[in-house]
């Protein structure tokens, strides 16, 4: 069955990747666009602690760390899911998602997976690169290095969850435009660590909402191992919210309308 | 004289659309704000750690919170409009009704701009009226704030001429978004939206004094904030670059004229 999805995910792929290649100037665009969202997050930073010597328990570099994890992840989103959500919004309201829920396949796979973004992908190695230099800068263990990259797909994994949660919500919408630009906005809170927030809002976006274990969780591991409740609080999360994804998922297709029948 | 009740009836049937759809307007463009102003709020909270006498480049945590507070209220009244239609119009071959009837396609999407900007001027007076309650910000004289929106709303024009501009490369793109979003990511950090330019180096702000960015945030922020920056000079530049701009727009679309085929006619 594994098998069979990969197969699947390949036609996915190639096609995605013609559908871009058609488009060369897009393509070049979406290059420069990401370059500039990672260029003006770090140097947003880079300019605050120009003035400050700390933000909370962190100094420059792990605060640069913790961005270049986010900035990562974003590029992880951008390539492999990003351009599902906004089709999706589209699929349910002109009714085209009748043949995503006909296909004999996993509709969350077949929603969320079938586009794939290529140009985002060459960005790839800068996003490491960056994550790599900070990672230096810091001094990460030996251990830190070994579980950076299941941090990264856990952490993705987590933040896909968040967002295929909320764009479930669609299902309940006439137009599910505004769902896309209520994800994003989460997306941007997740961007700072979580001690950043007052009380209230870090403990119902932690807790509740975990939004804020996304980049926290695993960066605050890495950089002080005897947090060991960080990692602990990412993969439940990522479990319960796996429940969670699923029975609103269910709930959502059963509630679905064809908008052409 | 003729062409008035079609700019009034376009106005209103735009405020109509912005009206219809509530849930979208509030998570696309109301949305998006507060949830920027709240990160920053807390962000700044936590970088002063609550200490009311530290200063930052001059500004103390509550010189800060006010400085982003109006932030809110500027970028509520000047940068909503995204123009998404007008791209689609020229992609989807629509602007071939524009060509025959007599109200022109810059004259409907410029009036349909006016009507969601009188339903933004709403929602930031309501919002300038919950953050003055709330002790946020000082409630200038009148007469500042009077100087304050209508400097906001002459370079809420500013963003529509750019965002125009943007969706007229639908001629040659086949999507502008990516060109949108390029520039509010540019905007937003250039312009002082998300730090104030004060913290930034002195010889990158001496550069963007020549560019429109200062002039979109900083500028109506410090005007609001009872700083006076230099007014006139402000004007002048964003004066220039709206008639640059303009002038572009003119250029790009008569040449995409040229090149429109009028699909699926």
């Amino acid at each position: 069955m594994m098998r069979n999805y990969w197969e699947i995910y390949k036609k996915f792929v190639s096609t995605s990747t013609t559908m871009a290649m058609s488009f060369r100037l897009p393509f070049v665009l979406l290059i420069v666009m990401d370059l500039c969202f990672y260029f003006t997050s770090l140097l947003t930073i880079d300019f605050i602690f120009n003035h400050i010597q700390h933000m909370g328990p962190w100094n420059r570099d792990q605060l640069m760390f913790f961005m270049a994890f986010m900035l990562l992840l974003d590029n992880l989103h951008m390539t492999f899911v990003s351009e599902s959500f906004w089709e999706l919004s589209m699929m349910l309201k002109t009714g085209q998602f009748d043949y995503v829920v006909l296909r004999p396949m996993n509709t969350l796979f077949s929603t969320f997976f079938r586009f794939f973004r290529p140009s985002t992908m060459l960005n790839f190695p800068i996003a490491v690169g960056v994550l790599i230099h900070y990672g230096l800068k810091i001094g990460l263990a030996p251990s830190a290095w070994a579980l950076l990259p299941v941090f990264v797909i856990l952490s993705f994994i987590l933040l896909i969850q968040v967002e295929f949660i909320i764009t479930t919500s669609m299902f309940w919408v006439i137009d599910g435009l505004g769902i896309n630009f209520l994800r994003m906005q989460f997306q941007k809170l997740a961007r700072w660590p979580n001690f950043v927030y007052a009380s209230m809002p870090r403990r119902v976006f932690t807790l509740i909402f975990p939004i804020l274990v996304i980049g926290s969780a695993p960066v605050s591991f890495l950089i002080d191992q005897s947090k060991w409740y960080w990692p602990l609080g990412l993969v439940t999360s990522i479990i319960v919210l796996g429940f969670v994804l699923s029975f609103l998922w269910t709930t959502g297709i059963r509630r679905y309308e064809s908008a052409s029948s | 004289m003729n062409s008035i009740p079609k700019w009034l009836e376009t106005i209103r049937i735009s405020i109509s659309k912005v009206m219809a759809y509530r849930l979208n307007f509030l998570l696309q463009i109301i949305g998006p704000t507060l949830v920027f102003f709240f990160i920053k709020y807390n962000l700044w909270s936590s970088i002063y750690q609550g200490d009311r006498t530290i200063l930052i480049s001059g500004y103390t945590l509550t010189a800060m919170l006010a400085y982003h507070t109006w932030g809110l209220v500027v970028e509520l009244l000047a940068s909503g409009f995204t123009a998404m239609n007008l791209s689609e119009d020229i992609r989807l071959g629509r602007i071939s009704t524009y060509l025959i009837y007599p109200f022109n396609f810059w004259e409907f999407h410029t009036a349909s701009f006016i009507g969601f900007q009188i339903t933004q001027v709403f929602i930031a007076l309501v919002t300038f009226g919950a953050v003055a309650l709330s002790g946020l910000i000082e409630v200038p004289m009148f007469t500042l704030l009077v100087k304050g929106f209508s400097y906001t709303l002459f370079i809420s024009f500013l963003w529509f001429v750019m965002n125009y501009g943007i969706g007229l490369l639908a001629f040659w793109l086949e999507d502008t978004w990516i060109l949108k979003v390029i520039l509010m990511v540019i905007s937003s950090f250039l312009s002082g939206a998300i730090l104030p330019l004060d913290l930034f180096p002195a010889g990158l702000v001496e550069v963007l004094k020549w560019t429109p960015f200062p002039y979109l945030s900083y500028y109506p922020i410090k005007i609001f904030m009872g700083v006076e920056p230099n007014y006139l000079f402000a004007i002048g530049v964003m004066t220039g670059w709206m008639a640059l701009i303009t002038y572009c727009n003119h250029l790009v679309w008569k040449k995409g004229m040229k090149l429109y085929t009028a699909a699926g006619m």
